[in-house]
Parts: structure tokens; sequence; C-alpha cells
């Protein structure tokens, strides 16, 4: 038949109007809107059997109580544990944030060895057994040649039995060369080393203190156990403990405490002993302990029987508040006043230590700030400042020494701590980077490192990498590809911090005891070994008395006999408590007839003819005329291991935008720069130089710039890596003379318009 | 060659420029075209929208369009209600640019929203106390009825008129017109309302929130009033426009200088409701809240209080007193001026409704983001222009817009 | 579960979050990402296309060294209570997806109804909801820390804090399995209140006069931001100083804190 125009359209409309009224568009609508309600590509997560399981947590140094919220085989959230000692049930926001690092891309799966240069992170997947060989190798060149002390071994921390066990393979293998990272406790490692007499670590019994004097320390920035910290800050506020913050920054600390007050910065120490002058000269000091129990308050006599001054003198005739005044920028009006509140407290207590406490400070600020605990007699008692026992509880016997591993055993430490220079230093690991570069072959031939992070964490970092360049082998037990672990020759990943067993002691200023025993919460995901099962196969494969100094069948059974009976308590509660020998004050002062040394025989000549003049920072101020000095962040992670994604998520846009890091400056500072809020600009001191972005901040002391520690991540996921700077490649160590410790506060800077 | 389709009594450009025209647009279009599948296939990241700007540009095409082709349904109004015969020669110009106007302003809609393909929960799941409800369904409804409105003119096409069928159809649906005018009218009035009411009922907003009477806020009934009021201003402006692009006049002046006048006293009394309207919210509203007007207008990057005065005074009473003053009015040259203005009046208000309304900190210590528009915005806004211009060229070739034009330009 | 709720009268969770204790840490906000299987990108650093159901605002008080001093304000959703449950956004939904729960005062969203108009961002004074640009990518391996408690949202659709309702959710079954009528204070709190190491946040009924959040809303020094908006706000600040309690909204030259009269 013949389609004319108009059946051709009567049919166009009838199929229109057909299909409108047939239910094919209607379901195809529902099934659309559907479909972008379960797009595939959109996870939905699977559900499970739903368990917790508790742990303690070895992401940083502080040991927490965690809990773990687990979906089947998945580890889904990290909580606080309820109960556990400083913690408490909570976990700051790096731990709530940790899962991200079990899952994460910079989890190390295989062992690695280096295929490209030293640090251009090229590696390829070996096996367990050549890689251990390869390592093998290298120790036993070493010792053939008789130079086993040229083995250096980096941990983060001294205490538990895995840094043990990496000190005991150097014992046994031959070398002193045993190195912990810098940190403030080094400062007071050794103040009780010479002012009690003692080995000891600190504990601040700051829940019963009724009086806070903090030279800087960020109580609320990384000082101390994060989340213990926290909960004490809070209780201050109920209770209406007085809190001063001495601080040339109005840091987030100085904003929640009492009293900010300004200073200079480096001056803390002669700021501390203004407040002694007062003290003293209105008889505002604790009789019983100064009289009893100190020495060398009043003038003393040294070991020629020379006469000497004493403490008291010597504060009297140097540091009158005006002068204190004149060097630290605070009112002496306030000098006083604070003075008298902080002696007329109860249990008042002084803490030193800058920021999160990541480098120690010069000795005698230290010293300084301790003597005003000791002039208020606030030690070792309730509400005081406490020197604690070093944990004990690892009775291993001592190694199998042959007589290579006894020869070189004895030799000097290439980092020089304990020698006649430094006899009251432990580690000195920031002077390593030095001493081997100005050696003309490097002392350490075979560098092995665990936990620890040196080539982001210590100052003048391409001083660290040019020193590690010399290193003929480096051997990392990285669980996450860091810094360091890039510029190794091989990497034997340790499980990361949700998979394995680890005892946890003596969380960070806690006052009592702690030993915390950290669990596998998830099976380990990838080809990794526990690192205390790769020390113990490594000893073996030396054989001869390595192999006899590492009895155990493996990590687990070391750590088991290590904690004997205390295992069943730790594997229900997830810790113990010692019970530690600390009692009164002056229980545990070993000095000659038990007495607290205002001013040890070492350091009484120095102090009374030099006095004291602050440590000065490195740089000419022609060339630099600003001083930069790094902070301390919360919401950055600066120790070995950076921030996971959901921390990075948390950084306010005035500390890093993109890819830029921000500076804080005074509009003052800024204004005679001629720089601007968010503008680009070139940081540069003696040590490097960086694009920088300038925020303008009312808070902080004109003619500093204060740049944010923890960023500028050289490895890592994309999330955080080459984000901002890394502000240790700005500064280097500068020595203190008495302690050997970094005693760098700061460095002199420029900051002009890029 | 397409001479059998062009009306009697007019005369055309040629097939070949017309077809340039057409491919001019045509690239715009695609151009945007290209821009919305973007939106559509990676998501409204492809915009600089962000979460202190979840109205935009986009938005405001939507009002101003929206207001712009107010002049149909107020045209439609005075022709079919009112009763003024005269603007017959200008309503069926009228109803297309409302057509278009209302097509894009849903077309943008639905690039708008992040889940196009559920945008029709909005009438399922309905929650009736939302203006954007209130909008939706009428916006809608009032699309259909242009429609209704504009098929007729189709079917006036020389040869689709051939077939009884559609010849007999157009016939009868011009026969009840006048009850679809009504209807779109109505509809008109709420959901130029509810578009007012969108800013105005958000009581977290200062700068948009304005009391009322019932549901409606005071922007409710502005927005009707100003759509009313410039939308016949647009069709002038659009009408002289494709005079000055066809070289021919299409309206006689008697039309032209009505509707200008009925606009001219619109916009006067809107603009003096207007003005009311600020007075008590600057003097009442604002400072209930905490808020003195110069909040508003202090501590934004490019336009302060001169935002205001360009919506009032330029756009307003500037334009309404050239239009009510019979000498003024009468001048080509300042009438047009008037009429943009008008334009431009309105736009900057919609302008301020919607962006201004989301970049004012409302937290003390919140600040005031920019936002600027990203190309595939840009892209997407032009779009409906370009197809605008298409539709009018296709129509006026083809179709008996212009009832006046043969007479006016006699073919010999 | 229907008949376990009709037994209880209706409650109205609700926040008091102390900002002298708050040190800005973030622990909350990163408590709440965990929880809630909150997306996170390469670039977290433009605030504004950044997803954060709680945010941590910094205050200062702009005056100049050494008298100036700064703030932490943590900003969940306030799931206002407006007038009579007339949120702000709840209103404004043309597509009914969020919702004044009279049983709970809480404000919810159903993501898988959501269109993505955006009406409600408008109408939230307070930046609490949050769009999504982006489809939500896990890198691989990561999607393993996703919790099948709380939907993942897809890419279009606007979210926000929920009062961690899931855990109410949870609460309220667990009740209901042991045949009690009601939950206890401890058994729902939120994840930021559970994390927080400060314990700023304290959260529960604000009808319960033995909930703890009953007491400390009516400290002399409690405050809600942009009360005057009539928004009424069920999350509630105290800080013992002026000049943070004034930045919690907006005043005349004249005027002071707690002096103002307010709709609700
Ligand atoms: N990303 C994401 N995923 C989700 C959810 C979410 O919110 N987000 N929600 C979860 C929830 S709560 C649910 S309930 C599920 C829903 O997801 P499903 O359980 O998969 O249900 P639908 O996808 O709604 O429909 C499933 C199929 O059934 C078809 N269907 C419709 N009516 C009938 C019928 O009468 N008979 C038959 N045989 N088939 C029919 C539909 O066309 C569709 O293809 O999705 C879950 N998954
Ligand atoms: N057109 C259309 N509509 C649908 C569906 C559909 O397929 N098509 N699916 C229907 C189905 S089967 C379901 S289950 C629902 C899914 O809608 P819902 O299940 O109501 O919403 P979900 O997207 O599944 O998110 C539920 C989760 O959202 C979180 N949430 C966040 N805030 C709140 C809050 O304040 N209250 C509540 N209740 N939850 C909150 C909780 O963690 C909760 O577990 O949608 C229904 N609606
Ligand atoms: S301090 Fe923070 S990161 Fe370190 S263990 Fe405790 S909770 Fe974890
Ligand atoms: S976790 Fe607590 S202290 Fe930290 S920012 Fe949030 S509310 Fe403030
Ligand atoms: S805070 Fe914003 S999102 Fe939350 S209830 Fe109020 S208005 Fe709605
Ligand atoms: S964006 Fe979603 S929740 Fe918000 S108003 Fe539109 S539909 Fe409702
Ligand atoms: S209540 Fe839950 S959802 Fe809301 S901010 Fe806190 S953790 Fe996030
Ligand atoms: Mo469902």
């Amino acid at each position: 038949m013949k389609i004319d125009r108009r059946s051709f359209l009567s049919l166009g409309l009838g199929v229109a109007a057909g299909s409108v009224l047939s239910p094919l568009p209607w379901k195809l609508t529902d099934d659309l809107s559907i479909w972008t309600q379960t797009w595939p590509w959109t996870p939905v997560p699977k559900d499970g059997a739903v368990d917790y399981v508790h742990s303690v947590s070895t992401l940083c140094s502080g040991g927490c109580g965690i809990q773990v919220r687990k979906v089947d085989d998945r580890a889904i959230k990290i909580e606080g544990m309820e109960g556990y000692p400083g913690s408490d049930g909570k976990a700051c926001n790096q731990c709530l944030a940790g899962i991200q690092k079990l899952y994460g891309k910079d989890h190390i799966q295989t062992p690695l060895k280096r295929i490209g240069n030293r640090g251009e992170s090229r590696f390829a997947p070996i096996s367990w057994d050549e890689a251990m060989s390869m390592v093998t190798d290298q120790l036993k060149r070493l010792r053939t040649e008789g130079k086993p002390q040229s083995l250096g071994c980096i941990v983060e921390r001294e205490y538990g039995t895995v840094p043990q066990l990496v000190k005991r393979f150097a014992k046994a293998y031959g070398s002193p060369n045993f190195m912990t990272m810098p940190s403030y406790l080094d400062g007071y490692e050794q103040i009780f080393k010479i002012m009690h007499g003692r080995e000891a670590i600190p504990g601040f019994d700051l829940e019963n203190a009724d009086f806070i004097l903090s030279f800087g320390s960020g109580l609320v920035e990384g000082w101390g156990l994060v989340p213990r910290m926290f909960q004490a800050n809070s209780l201050w506020k109920e209770k209406g403990v007085p809190v001063v913050q001495f601080e040339p920054r109005l840091s987030n600390t100085a904003a929640k405490a009492t009293q900010w007050i300004p200073i200079n910065p480096g001056t803390e120490a002669i700021l501390a002993l203004g407040l002694a002058h007062v003290i003293i000269t209105e008889n505002l000091f604790h009789d019983d302990f100064v009289n009893r129990y100190s020495a060398r308050f009043e003038a003393w006599e040294n070991g020629e029987g020379t006469k000497q001054k004493g403490f008291k003198d010597l504060v009297l005739d140097r540091y009158d508040p005006r002068y204190v005044s004149r060097v630290t920028g605070v009112p002496s009006s306030q000098i006083e006043t604070i003075a008298r509140e902080f002696a007329k407290a109860e249990n008042p207590i002084a803490l030193c230590g800058r920021g999160a406490g990541h480098t120690p400070g010069a000795l005698y600020e230290f010293q300084a700030v301790h003597a005003l605990n000791g002039l208020v007699g606030n030690i070792n008692r309730k509400g005081g400042v406490w020197a604690l026992p070093k944990p004990d509880y690892i009775a291993w016997p001592d190694p199998e020494l042959d007589e290579a591993a006894k020869k070189g055993g004895d030799s000097p430490r290439v980092d020089g701590a304990g020698t006649e220079a430094y006899p009251a230093a432990s580690s000195l690991t920031h002077r390593l980077p030095a001493v081997i570069n100005d050696a003309e072959e490097s002392p350490i031939q075979v560098l092995l490192v665990h936990g620890a992070n040196p080539c982001y964490t210590l100052p003048d970092t391409e001083a660290v990498r040019a020193a590690f360049e010399k290193i003929p082998c480096i051997v990392s037990f990285a669980s996450h590809m860091d810094e360091t672990a890039l510029m190794a020759d091989v990497i034997l990943p340790d499980h990361g911090h949700l998979e394995k067993y680890q005892d946890v002691p003596a969380p960070e200023g806690l006052s009592v005891p702690v030993i915390g025993l950290a669990r596998p919460v998830v099976a380990p995901l990838y080809d990794t070994r526990h690192v205390g099962d790769t020390l113990i196969q490594l000893a073996r494969a030396m054989g001869g008395g390595m192999a006899d100094s590492f009895p155990w069948k493996n990590y687990e059974e070391c750590l088991r006999k290590t904690l004997d009976q205390h295992w069943k308590t730790m594997e229900e509660k997830g810790w113990f408590s010692p019970d530690s020998n600390v009692g009164k004050w002056n229980e545990t002062v070993e000095t000659p007839n038990r007495n607290f040394v205002f001013i040890p025989e070492r350091y009484g000549k120095d102090t009374e003819e030099a006095g004291i003049s602050p440590i000065q920072v490195e740089g000419d101020s022609i060339t630099y005329p600003l001083v930069m000095i790094p902070f301390d962040h919360i919401r950055i992670a600066a120790g070995p291991v950076g921030n996971a994604p959901f921390v990075m998520k948390t950084i306010e846009d005035t500390l890093l935008r993109d890819k830029d890091i921000f500076v804080q400056i005074h509009p003052k500072t800024a204004g005679k720069a001629g720089l601007e809020e968010g503008v680009l600009a070139l940081l540069s001191t003696p040590k490097g130089s960086a694009k920088v972005r300038v925020h303008v901040y009312d808070g902080i002391q004109p003619g500093l710039v204060a740049v944010p520690r923890g960023l500028g991540r050289g490895s890592g996921d994309e999330f955080m890596a080459d984000k901002g700077v890394n502000v240790n490649r700005l500064i280097g160590p500068v020595e203190d003379p008495v302690s050997g410790l970094n005693a760098a506060w700061g460095i002199r800077a420029n900051l002009t318009i890029a | 060659m397409d001479s059998a389709l062009i009306p009697k009594g007019v005369k055309r450009c040629s097939l070949g420029k017309f077809t340039l025209v057409i491919a001019v647009a045509g690239a715009v279009l695609l151009w945007g075209v290209y821009a919305m599948l973007l939106c559509w296939i990676k998501g409204l990241n492809q915009t600089n929208m962000n979460n202190y700007y979840g109205f935009a540009l986009w938005i405001w095409a939507d009002l101003a369009v929206i207001a712009l082709g107010g002049g149909a349904f107020f045209t439609g109004f005075l022709k079919y209600i009112v009763g003024k015969d005269e603007l017959k020669h200008i309503i069926n110009y009228a109803v297309l640019i409302g057509f278009i106007c209302y097509s894009s302003a849903l077309l943008i809609l639905a690039i708008d929203i992040g889940q196009p393909l559920r945008g029709w929960f909005i009438f399922w799941h309905a929650n009736i106390h939302s203006m954007l409800t209130e909008v939706a369904f009428c916006l809608t409804c009032y699309f259909g009825v242009l429609t209704i409105e504009y098929v007729p003119l189709v079917l006036e096409n020389r040869q689709l008129n051939k077939v009884p069928f559609f010849h007999n159809l157009a016939h009868n649906m011009h026969g009840i017109m006048a009850v679809f005018a009504a209807t779109g009218a109505f509809l008109s009035f709420f959901h130029q309302g509810s578009l007012g009411g969108v800013a105005g009922v958000l009581f977290g907003r200062p700068f948009g929130y304005r009391e009322g009477v019932f549901a409606w806020p005071w922007t409710f009934f502005l927005f009707t009033w100003s759509a009313a009021a410039y939308g016949p201003s647009f069709t002038l402006m659009c009408t002289k426009i494709l005079e000055k692009a066809s070289g021919k006049q299409l309206v006689k002046d008697n039309v032209v200088d009505l509707l200008a006048k009925i606009s001219g006293w619109m916009i006067l009394t809107y603009i003096i409701a207007k003005i009311a309207d600020t007075i008590y919210w600057a003097l009442v509203t604002a400072p209930s809240k905490g808020h003195t007007l110069m909040d508003f207008y202090s501590n934004n990057p490019v336009y302060g209080i001169w935002i205001l005065v360009l919506e009032i005074v330029i756009g307003g009473i500037i334009p309404a007193i050239i239009l009510v003053t019979p000498r003024t009015r009468r001048n080509g040259y300042l009438r047009m001026a008037a009429i943009i203005l008008g334009v431009i009046g309105v736009c900057a208000n919609r302008w301020v409704m919607v962006l201004q309304v989301m970049a004012v900190p409302v937290m003390p210590f919140d600040f005031w983001a920019m936002y600027y528009p990203s190309w595939q915005e840009v892209a997407t806004t032009i779009l409906p222009v370009a197809y605008g211009i298409i539709l009018i060229a296709l129509s006026y070739r083809y179709l008996p817009i212009f009832p006046q034009e043969p007479e006016l330009n006699p073919v010999d | 579960m229907k008949k376990a709720v009709d037994h209880t009268k209706p409650k109205r969770y609700g926040m008091v979050i102390d900002l002298d204790k708050c040190t800005g840490c973030g622990a909350c906000m990163v408590a709440c990402f965990a929880e809630n299987n909150i997306p996170f990108k390469k670039d977290e650093s433009e605030k504004l296309l950044s997803i954060t159901w709680m945010r941590v605002y910094k205050l200062s008080n702009k005056k100049k060294y050494p008298d100036t001093d700064i703030c932490y304000l943590p900003r969940p959703c306030m799931h206002c209570e407006g007038h009579e449950g007339h949120s702000p956004c709840v209103s404004v939904c043309p597509a009914t997806v969020t919702d004044y729960s009279t049983e709970t005062g809480i404000v919810s969203q159903i993501y898988t109804r959501c269109f993505g108009c955006r009406y409600c961002m408008a109408a939230c004074p307070y930046h609490a909801r949050y769009f999504n640009w982006w489809d939500p990518i896990w890198p691989k391996g990561m999607e393993k820390m996703l919790s099948p408690d709380v939907s993942v949202r897809m890419r279009g659709v606007v979210e926000k804090c929920s009062f961690c309702y899931h855990r109410y959710q949870r609460a309220k079954d667990k009740a209901y399995v042991e045949g009690r009528p009601d939950i206890e204070e401890e058994e729902y709190q939120t994840a930021c209140t559970q994390a927080c190491p400060a314990r700023a946040i304290t959260f529960g009924d604000l009808n319960n006069p033995k909930h703890k959040v009953y007491e400390l809303k009516q400290d002399p020094h409690a405050f809600r931001l942009l009360e005057r908006l009539g928004t009424n706000p069920k999350v509630y600040y105290v800080s013992s100083r002026e000049w943070v309690r004034k930045s919690g909204d907006n005043y005349l030259r004249h005027e002071e804190p707690g002096h103002i009269e307010t709709k609700h």
C-alpha cells in the first residue's frame, strides 16, 4: 500500500503515543536511577563478624593502649584502650589514622635490593635467603678484615627487647656503635646522671602538679605521650591549675596556657636562673630539701680543694631580674610574680624540651630548669618530677664475646658518646654525619637501621645524605618506605605496627613504670619478617659467639622468656606495671651522701667562670637578618613516620597549600621584606634555601621565621610525599660544649620575595 | 530553494547566507554540548563550583533567563486577560522567546544537578515545603503550556498547514489559546515567585532572607513582579535585534511603544517596592540578626556597594523614568538604552540573589570566598544562546511570527 | 525495634564542646573520617573542596603581638531544630532526602535519594554540608578499611555529619535484643566524642536530666553558633573567654553577647 504523508504522520504519532503509554520508558528511568545508586565503581563495604583486638601502638615511640575494630579479617578502625596507663581510652590523631598505614601503598611487601644509585630509589624484590646472605657476607667481611667496630646500628629508642636485641647484636659482633636518635630525653638522661648521680628516665606527675612552668615545651603539640598530655591539660583546666608558657611564638600550647609569656628564643636557661634569683632572695625555696638533702647550694670545695661558688651566689651574682629581663625580653615584674607563684605552689613543676622535644637543647637549660624543681623540693614525690629507674625487666645473660668482639667493643664510639669529651652522653647520633664526612674512609662500614629515619629527622639533611653515600653497606629494617630505606642497599622489611608482637616499655614521661604488649591485630599482609627474627637468624648465620648469644628459636620465644611470669598478665590486660623501687625523693639520689647536686663537679668551673651565655645559632646577622625557628604542629607528624592520608587532610591551609609550605612571620617582618599573606618567598639559611609561602601571623615575635616540622617527605604515598619542605634541610646541629648534645634552637635566615 | 517553506508575502535572505548563520551558531552550540557531556560523564568537578558556591553561574543563568522569559506570560496576560489587542502583533515572538528561555532553563538545571538520572526524584519524593519543588512543578507545567502555545505557530508553516489535520488543530488551538494564556499566567506568577522564594526562605542566610506573608517571603512577590516588568523589555530588545539582523521593521511603533510603556510602569512600581524592601531589610531584618547593611557589601574583593547601585539605580530607577516619560520613551535610542539597562538591572538582581547569598560569610570567623566559572560552565551557559539564535532564525524564516511584517515590508 | 522506640520518650541528642579544653588537634576529624568512610584525595588543602563532616575552625582575637590569642572550634553538623523541627536544610530539600527526626533530634540524609541540587548547602549557614564533586576512590588495598556500618556515598550527592547515626541504631538493636526499652547514655556516643583526647566533647540527650550535657549546656559561658538566625542548633560551646563567645554570633557595635533576644 502506498503511504501518503498523512498516514505516515499519524503512524509516527501512534508510535510516539504507544511508547509513552507502554511501561518501557518508566522501567528504564527507574533502572537508571537504581543504577546510579549502585554504581559498580562505588565500593560497597563487605559486612562480617565484628571483633575488637587490644594492642599497644608502636606507630610512634609513645606506646598508647589501642583497640582495633575488625570486620572478619579486615582492620577497620583504631580507637583508644580504656584503662591503659597514660593514654587511658584515648589515641591521638596519628594513631586514629593508623589503619591507613597498614593498608597504605608505602608498606614494604618483600625484601628489596638496590639496583639504581644510592637514594635513586630503584629497588628489585629479592628472596629472603638472598637478602640474608647478602647481609651476612658483608658482616663476615668486616670481621675478617678485623674491624667489627665499624658496624653501626641506629634505633629510635633504647628500651624494649627489639632495640636491646640490636644492641646485643652490635656487642656480640664487636661494635660499641649502637646509637639512638636524639630527643629532649637525652638532656634529662644527662642531668639525672650529673645532678642525681644515677641512670634514670624522667617521669612527670602532671596529674597531681598544681603549677606548670613550661620553657617552650609543646605540652599539647607532641611533647610526651600525646593522649596523656591532652588529658592532663584538660584536668588542669578543671582544677584551675595555672600553666605558664614561655615561648617566642603563640603555639597551641601557649594559646591553651593560662598565661603566654613571649621570650627571646634560646634564653630559657637565663630566665630559669632569673626566677631562681627571686626565689632565693625572697627565701621562697624549700628549706628542708635545700638544707638537708642538696649539695653545692652554698659554696663548696672542688677536687683540688679550691673554693667554688655555690648555686646560690652564682645566681645572686649574675641573674638579677633586671639583667635577665634585658636578655630574655620578659618584664622583671613578671619574672618576680611568676617566681613567687611558682615557689608558693604545693607541687610546682618546671618542664623543658622545646616543642615536641625532637631536639635536646643545651644541657645548662635542663640544669637550670631542673634546679627550679630542686629549689621547691618537688622531686620524686607526688605531683613532682621523678627520676625513674630505666626499665630493667630484660635479664639476658651477657653475650659471648670472642677476641674480635672484645677488641672491637673496647674501641671508642664513632659519635664520641661516653668518651672523655662527653662522659655523660650515651648517644650523640647527630654528630655521626660530620665524623663520617670528615673521615677519609667512613668509620662505619655497615649500618643497620631500625625504627629510625635519620635521613629525614637528623639536622642538616644534605650532610646526612652525603655521609650515608660514603657508607659501603646500609641495611634497613623499615616496614614502610622512608627516606633512610631509600638510601639502603638492602631492605629486610619488618612487619607493620598492627602485624606483630612487641614489648613497649616506659611510655614517655609517665611517672609510673609500664610495659605494654603490642600484638598482631591482623596476620602479616606481605612477605615481611619480624626484625627480632631477622636478627636472631643473622646471628645464627654468623655462627660462633654470636650464634650462642642468640639462643632463642625465634623472637616470640625470646619475648615470652624475657617477660616470663608477666606474659600471661600482658596477654590478658595488654600491659603490666612493675613495682618500681622509687619512693621518697632522696631514696633515688645516689650522688655522694645521697644529695641533689645543684652544681655538678665537672660543670661547676665552666658555669662559674663563663656564666651562662645563650647558645649562638649558626649564621651572620648581615646576610641573614632573620632567625628561623622550627615549630611542631600536632597535625603534622615530624618523627620517623609521616602523616597518614587522613591526617594530611586535617592540615590547615595556612600550613600547607597544594605543595607549598607556609612559614609564619610577624606583620612587621613581612612589611620590612615587602611580603604579603600567601606570596611565594625564598627562605635561605647557611644550610640551604627553599621556596615557601608566607603566612602573616600576629602571634610571633618580629624578626623570627617559624617553619613547621614534618613536611617535605621524600618518600611515602602520593598523599604525603613531596609536599612542603623538610625543615631539617635548612638547619644544622649546634654542639653544646658541655654535653655534646645538639643545642640548636634555630638558625639565622633570610626571607625574600621569590 | 527552500522558498516553498517560507511564508507568503515576506522576503528572506538567501539559503546560503542563512546556512552560514546557522553554521556559526551551530559551532558554538556544539562547543556547549561538548562541555555538557563532560559535566555529565565526569561529574561536576568539571566546574569551579565548590562547597561555598553550591549555586553559581548556572543557577544565576536559570533565574535570569526565566525572568527575561517572563515577557511571554505577561504579554499573554495583557493580550488575553486584560485585552490589549495590539499586542497580538508581538505575542508570537514573546511566546517563542519564552519557549527558548524556559527550555534553556530546564536544560541547564539538568546539567547543574549532581545526579541527573535521579532528577525525577524531585517529583517522586516531592517535598511540598520546598520552594524548589514548587519551582520544578510550575516550571515544567508552564513549559508544557509554552509548547502548546508554540505548536500552533509551527503548524502555521506553509507546508504543514496544507495538512488539514494540522490546519484544523492549529485553528482550534488558537481558539482556546486564552485558556492556556490564563493557565500560563497563573503558573508563572507562582514559579517566578517561588524562584524568589528560593533565596528568601533561607533564614540561615541573612543576605537572602526576607519576612513575608504565610509561606511566601517578600522576594516571592518581587520576583514575579520584576519578571513581569523586565520580561517585556527583553522581548522588545530581542525584537530590535532581529529587526537589525533582518534589516526590516517587524512590529509597528505603537505596539512597541505600548509594551515599553507598560514595562516602564511595571519597572517603576517594582523598583519602589524593591527600595522599600531593601530599606526594611537594612533597618530591621539584618540588624535583628546582628548585621549592618555594609556587612554585606564590604570585604568583597570585587564589587562593593556598587552592585546595589547597579541593580536599583542604573538598572531600575533610570530605565523606569525613561520608559514612563512619553518624550524620552518615544526617542528610539533612549528607549533602547532604557530597555538594555533594565535587562542588565534584572540580571544583576538575580546575580546577587544567587551568588552573593552564597558568598557573604555568615559565621563571624568565616571568609568571603571568591568564585569564577570554569570554561565548561561558560560554554554550557552560552549553549542556550546559540540554541536560541538557531530556533529564532528557523522560526523567523519559516513561520509567520510577525503578522505586521508583510504590511510593513511589502514585496513587490 | 519499632516497639522499643515507641516506649521511649523523644530525645534531643546534642553536644557540648569545651573550647577551653579543645587543643585543635583534629583527632575528632580523623575519627570521623575513619568511622564514616569519608573519602580522601591526593590534595586536600583546598578546603572548599574537602569533605570534612567535622571541621575544626581556627579563631583569632585579631589583636596585635603579644596580645594575640587563638582558639579552635570543632564544627560538626549542628542538627538544627529550627522552629519545631524546621531546620534550615530540611525544609528546603525538594526530594525529602533529609529529615528532622522527632525521635532523636537527628537530621538525617538518604544518599541514595539525593539528586545533588545543593539547595540544602545554600541553606546551611555552618557549611556543614558537603557535595561529592568526585567519585570516591580508595587506592588499591585501602578499600579494606571501609566500614560496613555506613554506606559509601556516590559522586553527585550531598553528605554531612550524622551524629554517627549507625551507632544509635547499633545501641538500639542491642537494647532491643536484651529486652531493654531504652539505651544508656554511654551506649550511644559519637566517634568524635569517643576519640577526643582532651575530652572536650560531651554527647548525650539534651532532654535527659541524667545526661551530662543537660547540666553542661546551662553553663553561664555556654553559647551556640549563630543562635540569632533562629537555626536553634543542638551543639553548644563553652568558653571562659569573652572574645571567643562573641565570635559565635554576629553583633552590632553596641550589643553584648548573652543579652540578645533570640527566637528560640
Ligand atoms: N552504593 C550503594 N550500594 C547499595 C546501597 C547504597 O545506598 N549505596 N544500598 C543498599 C541497599 S539498602 C539495598 S536495599 C540494595 C538495593 O539494591 P538491590 O538489592 O540490587 O535492589 P535494586 O538495585 O533496587 O533492584 C535490583 C534489581 O531488581 C529489579 N527489579 C525491580 N522490581 C523487580 C521485581 O518485581 N522482580 C524482579 N525479579 N526484579 C525486580 C531492578 O530492576 C534491579 O535490576 O542496594 C544496596 N547497595
Ligand atoms: N528511588 C529509590 N529510592 C530508594 C531506593 C531505591 O532503590 N530507589 N532504595 C530504598 C532502599 S532499599 C533503602 S534501604 C533506602 C536507602 O536509604 P537509607 O538506607 O536510608 O540511606 P543510605 O544511603 O542507605 O544510608 C543509610 C546510612 O546512612 C547513614 N546516615 C547518615 N546520616 C543518617 C541519618 O541521620 N539518619 C539515617 N537514617 N541514616 C543516616 C547511616 O549510617 C545509615 O547506615 O533508600 C530507599 N530509597
Ligand atoms: S602518641 Fe599518638 S601515635 Fe604515638 S602511640 Fe600514642 S596515640 Fe599512637
Ligand atoms: S579532638 Fe578534641 S581537642 Fe582535638 S580538635 Fe577535636 S575537639 Fe579539639
Ligand atoms: S547544621 Fe546545616 S546541615 Fe546541619 S542541620 Fe543545621 S542547617 Fe542542616
Ligand atoms: S542536594 Fe540532595 S539533600 Fe540537598 S537539597 Fe538537593 S536533593 Fe536534597
Ligand atoms: S558525630 Fe559522628 S558523624 Fe558527626 S562529626 Fe562526629 S564523628 Fe563525624
Ligand atoms: Mo534497602
